[in-house]
């Protein structure tokens, strides 16, 4: 899947990349030790992903690649916040983790250098806009619902929206850090807590990149029940995210129906995984637990959710109200969808057909009777029905893998050390969109740097773009059809 | 509508009717000991090597045996010291009452499990009056998310936090008590002291899940992610990673002063 990296002159990255971006897509941005950059271009056509990787010498500068290709604006800012590099020319270099209210002076990732002389500042300002009857709303960190923290500033004219600031970092763990200092059998239980509601995608991700650089076979049931638990985490964080979207509309019928058949689908989860959340299930090699006696419940789960949860679907998305309140509301178009690297359903609302699954090996995938979920307006009603689509797919997908589950047996690999200057990548389509996790092993077999990309990362510009120039009473509701990640975000 | 009105009609009534069910067989639950049986291996050292969070440590009997202890607010559940336990000391917990209100109670030794079979929650008499009938609930989350859906989903109407008398406000000037989930990182001390501050007076803390009882495993970050305990005086501590919303119930209703 990882093409042997390729090194490249800092200074030709840019041009290099512009040709390469083409026809593929910016995967991640980042350093492994603060001394070099590294790029994952993924290879959306051949099915393959490759790595570049540039040394930096000139004082920790170079030149920023956010001028040429926007797509890298908050990755190089994540850069500059972490391992202290500093990309010369960026726009706007803007703290993404760390704000005022938590600082740390120093650069957490970097692990070379430790007389670093670069006179590091963060700068944590917000843009400021002034103007005739301007005024701001600022929004949390503390949110009145039951939700994470985030930062909101709403500058508005009368009741329109005029610019969206985000502020995030609340929940930053230092999970990237954490991940490099412990034992290699607790990886999962950290890769998981990244972002609970995507814990089986995370693990998933966790455990392909170990495998491939364990040079692992994983038995054909252990895929199929992975699957599974990626299906059952898609299934029940969209019932969860369209009922989100009900309660902000005031439908709340629906959303509390919603709300009940989702205990169906964290019934499924309780049989496959034990947990609610799918959480210690998928680890390196297989999975961790295997019952037949549980499948059929599932299944008997599964036949009976499917009529009830199309019903309260259509009654949903057919009515009147809805349509009215989300048509048209919270508009991406294809083209700043594409400058600014959407993945997920923000992408495919917006007419980008990439779905991972498509593409790359997990689990069963890629698999031909998927359907790619598509749409074109790229507002919060093209979202709503991304989401539907995926939740009839997921469905459909749940039933063959049940009907087709191989025999055979699954078990975990107790891993110990991992080879010398490796690179293991995992890409898993999480309910939310691409989820990349990709480990570099250094010479005693340790990890040396364990670098993940949220799909949250990609799409917190989309949210703050799309949310411009609607009305401020319709905030809620595109946040909420985005549906995004602090936790993801933060690490 | 009339379509909506016809299908409700059929559903009949979903609210659980018995309440703080045991988790089904299938669910991995928290880890409890088992004492009736012992360590055969002195040096066994097993559960201990395994524990991602460092949870489970072992204590020296007078008569040479060797018995373990478990920290619940530490313990993420990940059922690995029940599965490769080769005595069988760890076994599966499937109660759903698991809130306490000091923290030594969620550590699990023997010397206790001797002197009080079944640890009753010591209840704190100080509120039992003001909040028995009703109890208006801030949520402050901080962590992975897990916790805030699990809030979410006691008030889904299997669950129904709210014929409890316990309701979920959006504002800290309208609540009784501040539930904080997750480890609590620097960047929230301030909110958390904020929101805590903007309370009225008597007011209580409900640390939620094992990250906001202890950091869990984030413990010792970098970013002080070490929990609620380090920020203000917790009255209520509900262990889980995450906790079943049965077992936030029974927290709520632990502070609100109830002997169930």
């Amino acid at each position: 899947m990882l093409n042997p990296p390729i090194i490249v002159d800092i200074n030709s990255l840019q041009e290099n990349l512009k040709v390469k971006l083409k026809d593929s897509k910016l995967g991640m941005i980042s350093s492994i030790t603060g001394q070099e950059l590294f790029t994952l271009i993924l290879n959306n056509n051949e099915g393959n992903a490759s790595l570049l990787i540039s040394d930096i010498e000139n004082n920790n500068t170079y030149s920023a690649l956010t001028p040429a290709i926007p797509q890298a604006h908050w990755f190089e800012r994540y850069l500059y916040e972490m391992f202290g590099i500093f990309p010369q020319n960026h726009p706007r270099l803007k703290s993404v983790i760390f704000n005022d209210l938590g600082i740390i002076d120093y650069p957490p990732l970097r692990s070379v250098d430790q007389n670093y002389h670069h006179n590091f500042q963060r700068d944590t300002s917000f843009l400021n806009i002034e103007g005739n009857d301007l005024y701001i709303v600022p929004v949390g960190p503390v949110h009145a619902g039951v939700i994470e923290p985030g930062h909101f500033r709403i500058s508005c004219v009368g009741e329109n929206i005029i610019n969206l600031e985000i502020r995030l970092g609340f929940v930053h763990r230092g999970i990237e850090k954490r991940l490099t200092q412990i034992p290699l059998t607790s990886l999962r239980f950290y890769a998981e807590s990244v972002s609970a509601d995507s814990s089986s995608a995370n693990a998933l991700a966790n455990a392909l990149a170990l495998e491939q650089m364990l040079e692992l076979n994983v038995s054909e049931r252990s895929k199929y029940l992975r699957t599974l638990a990626l299906e059952i985490e898609r299934l029940s964080m969209h019932i969860c995210d369209l009922g989100g979207i009900a309660t902000d509309l005031g439908f709340n019928t629906i959303a509390m129906e919603l709300a009940r058949l989702r205990g169906q689908v964290f019934a499924m989860g309780d049989y496959l995984t034990g947990s609610r959340y799918l959480r210690n299930y998928i680890g390196t090699g297989g999975v961790r637990k295997d019952d037949d006696q549980y499948l059929s419940k599932i299944k008997s789960l599964i036949i009976n959710l499917k009529p009830k949860l199309t019903k309260v679907i259509n009654f949903f998305i057919n009515n009147q109200n809805v349509y009215q309140r989300l048509h048209n509301v919270g508009k991406l178009s294809k083209s700043l969808a594409y400058d600014f690297n959407m993945v997920g359903v923000a992408a495919r609302a917006s007419n980008i057909a990439y779905d991972t699954r498509l593409i790359y090996d997990q689990g069963i995938y890629p698999v031909a009777i998927l359907k790619l979920a598509n749409e074109s307006d790229g507002d919060a009603l093209a979202r709503t029905k991304v989401r539907i689509k995926e939740i009839i797919t997921s469905i459909a997908l749940i039933e063959n893998v049940l009907d087709n589950i191989p025999q055979g047996t699954t078990q975990l690999v107790n891993v110990k050390h991992l080879p010398a200057n490796c690179i293991g990548l995992g890409i898993v389509e999480a309910f939310r969109g691409e989820l990349i996790h990709l480990i570099f092993s250094d010479e005693n077999g340790q990890i040396k740097r364990y670098a993940i990309k949220d799909p949250s990362f990609n799409n917190w510009t989309g949210l703050a773009i799309s949310a411009r120039n609607n009305l401020l009473a319709d905030f809620p509701i595109i946040n909420k059809s985005f549906a995004l990640s602090y936790s993801g975000h933060d690490l | 509508m009339l379509d909506i009105i016809n299908y409700l009609t059929k559903q009949g009534l979903a609210t659980n009717k018995e309440l703080f069910a045991d988790l089904n067989e299938a669910c991995s639950g928290i880890p409890k000991i088992n004492y009736d049986q012992s360590c055969s291996d002195l040096n066994c050292n097993k559960c201990i090597e395994l524990c991602p969070t460092q949870a489970i440590s072992l204590t020296n009997d007078l008569d040479n045996k060797i018995s373990p202890n478990l920290n619940l607010a530490k313990c993420i559940g990940c059922s690995l010291c029940i599965e490769n336990c080769p005595d069988m000391v760890f076994v599966k917990n499937l109660r759903t009452k698991t809130a306490v209100t000091q923290i030594e109670d969620l550590v699990i030794s023997k010397e206790k499990s001797i002197a009080n079979a079944n640890i009753q929650p010591i209840l704190n008499k100080n509120f039992r009056p003001l909040f028995k009938k009703s109890l208006s609930v801030r949520v402050v989350s901080t962590g992975c998310n897990a916790c805030d859906l699990e809030i979410n989903a006691t008030l889904n109407p299997m669950f129904d936090l709210e014929r409890f008398g316990i309701n979920i406000v959006a504002s800290p000037r309208m609540a009784d008590a501040l539930l904080v989930t997750g480890p609590c990182g620097l960047a929230m001390h301030e909110a958390i002291k904020n929101t805590y501050a903007a309370m009225p007076n008597p007011k209580l803390v409900i640390a939620c899940g094992t990250c906001a009882c202890s950091g869990g495993l984030h413990y010792n970050g970098y970013f002080e992610t070490n929990g609620l305990c380090p920020i203000l005086d917790v009255d209520v501590f509900i262990p889980g990673c995450p906790p079943h919303p049965w077992s936030i119930i029974f927290g709520l209703m632990l502070a609100m002063g109830h002997e169930i």
